[in-house]
């Protein structure tokens, strides 16, 4: 009997060790935060998916793309930025990971991502056929602008912003005067916002400038339109279309550049992190959903934290195929 | 359902709605516009479409009037306004500068919705100062409505306008008359309640009836006091320029938009001080108006 139980708890000693060792291999994890809503939703998810599934031992350390990244650089923390946009940091993160201090796990960790031109839904309902850029251009009737409704509209970004030249510079490039549009300037992020929530409210076709992943797509399920001609090249596109219209004599008519945004980690965590890596690979989070996240972060006023409790309450189907499905079981019991 | 969430209240803590009731009032005001934006918006856009062609027609009147027109007009009316060849002459120089310093078209523009914005403001504040002044309810009823119209921060209300209205010049006019119409308003409401009873009683003992005692007594003796309004009327509205550009007005306050996203020290400093200009003209020019007409009542009545 006392045989027995011995045996047992010897058999259950060596499990228990051996679980502990698979854990302990994770070990301590800092994750990047950074201070926009969806870069919140992703490190707050990580955190929970590493800590109940993977045994990590997480903390989040608030952050900013430019400061995270340096901080990763320079000292090898935090080991995580979940939502890392590469346009701004793009040349000391290349020499970083030729130099294997950083590593990218995920080119694309939520899909659909980045700028271009929108419609609403209502109009692609009622307009399906028009599906690309070059083909809208030819119907400025089907969004009248107020001021002179033989024109068709194009909303385009606040003046300011630097997006503001690539439109301008586009909108040339497309030759959409000579089609019959304007190039309309709403002011500000409020005014862009305010053209869609009133075209979206009402129904209303609207055609503009917009990017993913935002609130604002989610909310009023903006699609995203093809150009309908091949991105032109970096040279056009570096070299004219975001300069100054002064600078940029003969812009050539392309699809927006794609935004990379990568999930970048540190080589101490690539060596300790095991299983824990594959999870930061494997995630990717579908465009709409995210952006319904983002909804629902505006509209609950829900912070980083409840978003991700509520991500992994209503997508149990999505992130269990991210992660084992031992690690799955974990997790769902920790909610 | 408790009307106060129990849990949260402590001493430091002041009685709070529970999240679920605060969330739904704030989702019900929110569903309540949307749906009044749905049914009135399209009625109400129709309904200031004249506006918002009369307010493209006079910018591109502006814009393409020729240079030197436009500055005959500026002197001109400085003229008639000061009677001092200083002012207008000054007023020219400050026109000849902005045109050199290329803000030529910006400041036309700007110029178009503040002279429709100050027009339109005279024009429904004056009678409901006049309408103020003949009435204590009227008064104890709209004072208020103007301290909330003067002191609301304009954000608040530039998002319900651009989901009603869109983006553009009509919302922005909009906009700039919720907050300068007040002064014009309270001026000539004050102007005529500070008409001398005793002038009133003379007008009496003459035999003046209601319409000739307001039209030939109070509102000739109260106009000094009436374009003090108008003057901080037009001072208001050129306040407002940059926050209307927020929502798509052309002018003066979309480069200052621009170079304050971008850090453009001078883009910023030359955009203001040509609004500046302009409000220092207006304001110069409007005043010595104001001032002639006093002089003419002290001539009067030798006070």
């Amino acid at each position: 009997m006392i045989k027995k139980s011995l045996t047992k708890l010897a058999i259950a000693a060596t499990l228990a060790t051996a679980g502990t060792a698979a854990f302990a291999d994770c070990g301590d994890v800092q994750i990047a935060e950074m201070n926009w809503a969806s870069a919140e939703l992703m490190a707050n998810v990580d955190k929970i998916i590493l800590e109940n599934g993977y045994g990590c031992n997480v903390e989040l350390v608030p952050g900013a793309t430019m400061t995270s990244f340096a901080s990763m650089n320079e000292k090898g923390q935090p080991d995580v930025a979940p939502e890392l946009w590469i346009n701004a940091v793009r040349d000391p993160l290349n020499a970083a990971m030729d130099e294997g201090r950083l590593h990218s796990t995920n080119a694309g960790p939520i899909t659909q991502l980045g700028e271009g031109w929108w419609v609403t839904p209502a109009f692609q309902a009622a307009h399906p056929e028009l599906d690309t850029v070059v083909k809208i251009l030819e119907r400025p009737d089907l969004f009248p602008d107020a001021e002179d409704s033989s024109k068709g509209a194009f909303i385009g970004c606040p003046a300011g912003w630097g997006c503001q030249l690539a439109n301008a510079n586009l909108f040339r490039a497309f030759d959409m005067e000579a089609k019959g549009w304007t190039l309309v300037d709403p002011g500000s992020a409020a005014g862009l916002d305010g053209s869609i929530a009133k075209a979206g409210d009402r129904g209303e076709n609207w055609f503009g400038y917009y990017w993913s992943p935002t609130a604002m797509v989610g909310k009023y399920g903006l699609i995203p339109i093809d150009f309908g001609v091949p991105f032109a090249g970096t040279d056009n596109w570096d070299g004219c279309i975001v300069k100054p219209e002064q600078d940029c004599a003969d812009p050539q008519a392309s699809a927006w550049t794609v935004s990379e945004v990568h999930t970048i980690i540190t080589d101490s965590l690539k060596n300790k992190g095991g299983i824990a890596v594959d999870y930061l690979e494997a995630r990717t989070y579908p465009g709409p959903i995210m952006n319904a996240m983002l909804v629902y972060m505006g509209e609950e006023q829900a912070g980083g934290e409840d978003a991700a409790i509520e991500f992994l309450m209503q997508h149990e189907d999505l992130w269990s195929s991210w992660v084992s499905a031992d690690a799955a079981a974990k997790i769902k019991a920790g909610l | 359902m408790s009307l106060i969430d129990w849990n949260k209240l402590t001493i430091t803590e002041p009685p709070v709605l529970p999240r679920e009731l605060l969330r739904n009032f704030k989702k019900g005001i929110d569903g309540a516009f949307r749906d009044f934006s749905r049914s009135y918006g399209e009625a109400l856009e129709n309904f200031f479409n004249p506006l918002l062609m009369f307010l493209k027609w006079f910018q591109d009147l502006l814009v393409s009037t020729p240079w030197p027109i436009i500055l005959l007009i500026i002197g001109g009316l400085s003229w008639i306004g000061s009677r001092s060849w200083k002012m207008s002459l000054g007023a020219v120089l400050a026109f000849v500068a902005i045109g050199w310093m290329d803000m030529w078209e910006d400041t036309m523009a700007t110029l178009a919705i503040v002279s429709v914005a100050t027009l339109l403001c005279i024009a429904i504040g004056i009678p409901i100062g006049i309408w103020m002044s003949r009435s204590d309810r009227a008064q104890r009823i709209i004072t208020p409505v103007l301290d909330v119209m003067q002191t609301i921060p304009s954000f608040v209300y530039l998002i319900p306008v651009v989901m009603l209205l869109g983006i553009g010049k009509v919302p922005g006019l909009l906009a700039v008359m919720i907050y300068a119409s007040p002064p014009i308003i309270r001026l000539t409401n004050l102007g005529i309640r500070l008409v001398d009873a005793e002038v009133l009683e003379a007008a009496d003992a003459f035999g003046s009836n209601y319409r000739q005692k307001l039209f030939q007594v109070q509102i000739p003796l109260a106009l000094p006091n009436i374009f003090a309004g108008v003057n901080q009327t037009i001072m208001m509205s050129l306040s407002m320029v940059v926050i209307a550009a927020m929502i798509g007005v052309p002018g003066l306050g979309v480069p200052v938009l621009r170079a304050v996203s971008n850090q453009y020290l001078a883009l910023g400093l030359m955009n203001g001080l040509a609004i500046v200009a302009i409000a220092i003209i207006f304001d110069r020019v409007s005043q010595a108006y104001g001032k002639r007409l006093q002089k003419h009542r002290e001539g009067d009545h030798g006070v």
